[in-house]
């Protein structure tokens, strides 16, 4: 292919001949014969190679040296007078192609000129070369920053399930390291898993996904739903299988709670029929004691409508205050009243079921900041729970339920419920505030004891619980006698409905 | 001689309300509050009809027929279902009905005195 040579020679009719013969050579040649010419043409035109004697003006050798540095893909042949060809090495070194004593041997120069043309081409390709490699190690960080980023665990593994490569995600919950066993690092085994959908994917070559629960290094337990893809080499062979496992575990605990949710609405439901036709027994036993004039029939009848009317209030208003709750209504009251209020709500019901109520409410408590409505329901309920899980205990022929009530401080009151009822094993008691747990079967909502020890946590007390099964159990409920500094300042404002997970219920026995 | 029927149901209230209506209608009444309690009524007084609740704690009432079915002398005391739960329609294949809380006391009254009279 064509060249672009500049032939720089001061000999005008030496630079003739010589033009003649490189265009014979196929190659364009432009003659510069001053300095000025030169400076003009290497500013303007596209040069390959320079033919040049560097004395034709004194400054045309460093031109030249400047010309390489500047664009290095130009070839410099030199040629000039054997006593100046020496200094001309000394000056250019290897920054020329080769070196011509005049008279030019025209062999040595096609040579020269041949060499600098596969230079030229090699320089070329060098640089194309250097082109598609940045090229490739863009698109290479591009695909690594997708294998790290990508929101779910990737791992790569080798047929004895080793892993060798790992994505960002999967070191940060499982392991920073490479070349551990998916088994160990995952599911913390010694040996494979059954059904593991990489040795599955190693054998048939398609892509296979399993729902796994694994542990990460901190043991925190995840649902991981998994699916796997063969790598495959040059020959189709599978040489290594990836893994990636996305967590689910949000949408499994919603499941969980939807479930958990439709069993409370059945058990609802059911709870309700109950009491309508308990309620129905109450005014049929009302309007006989009336045709009869049974003094004693209709006072056990107002008792029994008041205790379903009651149980009825309480399931509404938990149903309420679950679906929306409400900003706690504070006001000052004695703290012997609100406990007085509790004991005349729970006593009829624990006199219906024989159960002995021991009562100490001493006179000089003091004033306590609650929301009286909902603290006394709230107290109500485990005092209930109480009842409950003496009711349900057949063990013993006598139950007996106390209610004491003190100050622990200035600042502290401390309404202490103890039962010999049925108790609890450690789940139940770990459980016992859960939304929507319930130890009562069909009896119980899960909503009853969860919203009691909200209420509590919402007027800044505690709820500490002692239980031994079939002996019974004790809940110390303390509360502060003021209302909290963050409730004054409005920060705890639940009106929201409740979110998930929780924890809270009606469960005891 | 009155007729005797014995009410199971784990609600107090419950009990209350059928042994009033119950008396209140000439029946002689005895009560149980699961079904261990039912059997050991049954097999004391051998009742003409029995009621029976379905969700109770510890067993449950399909139990309690099972157990009444394989006793010769009690299989064909009749059994009236009354229960809160949803599909309890199937619960008891052979009772002579099935009713649901909250019940109408004239239904029940009626299909009663019509099951005693058989």
């Amino acid at each position: 292919m064509s060249k672009q040579i500049l032939l720089i020679d001061g000999d005008k009719d030496h630079s003739i001949s010589l033009k003649t013969y490189i265009e014979r050579l196929q190659h364009d040649v432009t003659i510069a014969s001053t300095f000025e010419e030169l400076k003009q043409h290497l500013d303007s035109k596209k040069t390959d190679v320079i033919l040049a004697d560097p004395y034709i003006h004194n400054n045309t050798a460093s031109c030249l040296l400047a010309k390489k540095k500047e664009t290095p893909l130009v070839q410099i042949i030199i040629f000039t007078s054997k006593d100046r060809l020496d200094s001309a090495m000394d000056f250019f070194k290897s920054n020329a192609l080769g070196y011509l004593e005049l008279p030019i041997n025209r062999k040595a120069l096609e040579l020269f000129l041949a060499q600098a043309q596969k230079n030229i081409a090699l320089n070329q390709k060098i640089k194309q070369d250097a082109k598609t490699i940045t090229k490739l190690q863009g698109a290479h960080n591009f695909y690594r920053q997708l294998f790290e980023e990508v929101p779910c665990y990737i791992s790569v593994q080798d047929r004895t399930l080793r892993i060798t490569a790992s994505n960002k995600r999967f070191k940060r919950h499982f392991d920073s390291r490479t070349g551990g066993f998916c088994y160990e690092i995952y599911k913390h085994r010694t040996s494979q898993c059954p059904d593991c959908p990489v040795v599955e994917t190693f054998r048939d070559g398609k892509s296979h996904s399993t729902e796994e629960i694994v542990t990460t290094t901190l043991g925190k337990q995840y649902n991981v739903l998994t699916r796997t893809a063969p790598l495959k080499n040059e020959k189709g062979e599978i040489i290594q299988v990836m893994e990636m496992s996305t967590n689910i575990t949000q949408i499994r605990q919603l499941q969980d709670h939807l479930i958990s949710l439709g069993l409370m609405l059945t058990s609802m439901s059911h709870g309700v029929k109950g009491m309508l036709t308990a309620l129905d027994g109450g005014i049929y036993q009302f309007e006989t004691g009336l045709t009869q004039k049974d003094d004693n029939r209709l006072f056990k009848a107002f008792g029994q409508i008041t205790q379903i009317t009651e149980k009825i209030k309480k399931m509404v208003l938990e149903m309420l205050y679950y679906a929306k709750s409400r900003q706690l209504q504070y006001e000052e009251m004695a703290i012997t009243d609100l406990a007085q209020t509790v004991v005349d709500t729970v006593k009829p019901m624990a006199q219906n079921y024989g159960i002995k109520l021991d009562v100490s409410i001493p006179k000089t408590l003091g004033k306590i900041d609650v929301d009286s409505n909902w603290m006394a329901a709230s107290l109500v309920n485990f005092l209930e729970n109480a009842v409950d899980a003496c009711v349900i205990d057949k063990d013993k022929s006598k139950h007996c339920i106390t209610f004491d009530v003190k100050k622990t401080s200035r600042k502290t009151v401390c309404f202490t419920i103890t039962d010999n009822g049925m108790g609890m094993d450690t789940e139940t008691k770990n459980k016992m505030f859960t939304l929507f747990f319930s130890s009562k079967g069909s009896q119980g909502t899960g909503l009853g004891l969860f919203i009691a020890h909200r209420v509590i946590q919402y007027h800044g007390g505690t709820v500490d619980v002692d239980s031994t099964p079939g002996k019974g159990s004790s809940f110390c409920i303390r509360l502060p006698l003021q209302k909290p500094d963050d409730v004054k300042n409005n920060t705890i404002c639940r009106d929201e409905p409740l979110t998930l997970p929780l924890t809270g219920a009606d469960t005891q026995g | 001689m009155k007729k005797k029927i014995l009410v199971i149901d784990d609600d107090l209230n419950i009990r209350e309300y059928l042994v009033s209506l119950f008396k209140d209608n000439g029946y002689e009444v005895y009560v149980a509050g699961d079904v261990k309690q039912g059997l050991s009524q049954t097999k004391k007084n051998k009742p003409h009809l029995i009621t029976l609740d379905i969700e109770m704690p510890g067993e449950w009432g399909p139990r309690f027929y099972h157990q009444l079915t394989q006793d010769p002398e009690l299989k064909d005391i009749p059994v009236i279902v009354i229960s809160g739960l949803s599909g309890h329609q199937c619960a008891v294949v052979k009772a002579v009905a099935s009713i649901s809380k909250p019940f109408d006391r004239d239904e029940l009254l009626k299909i009663v005195k019509e099951t005693l009279k058989k």
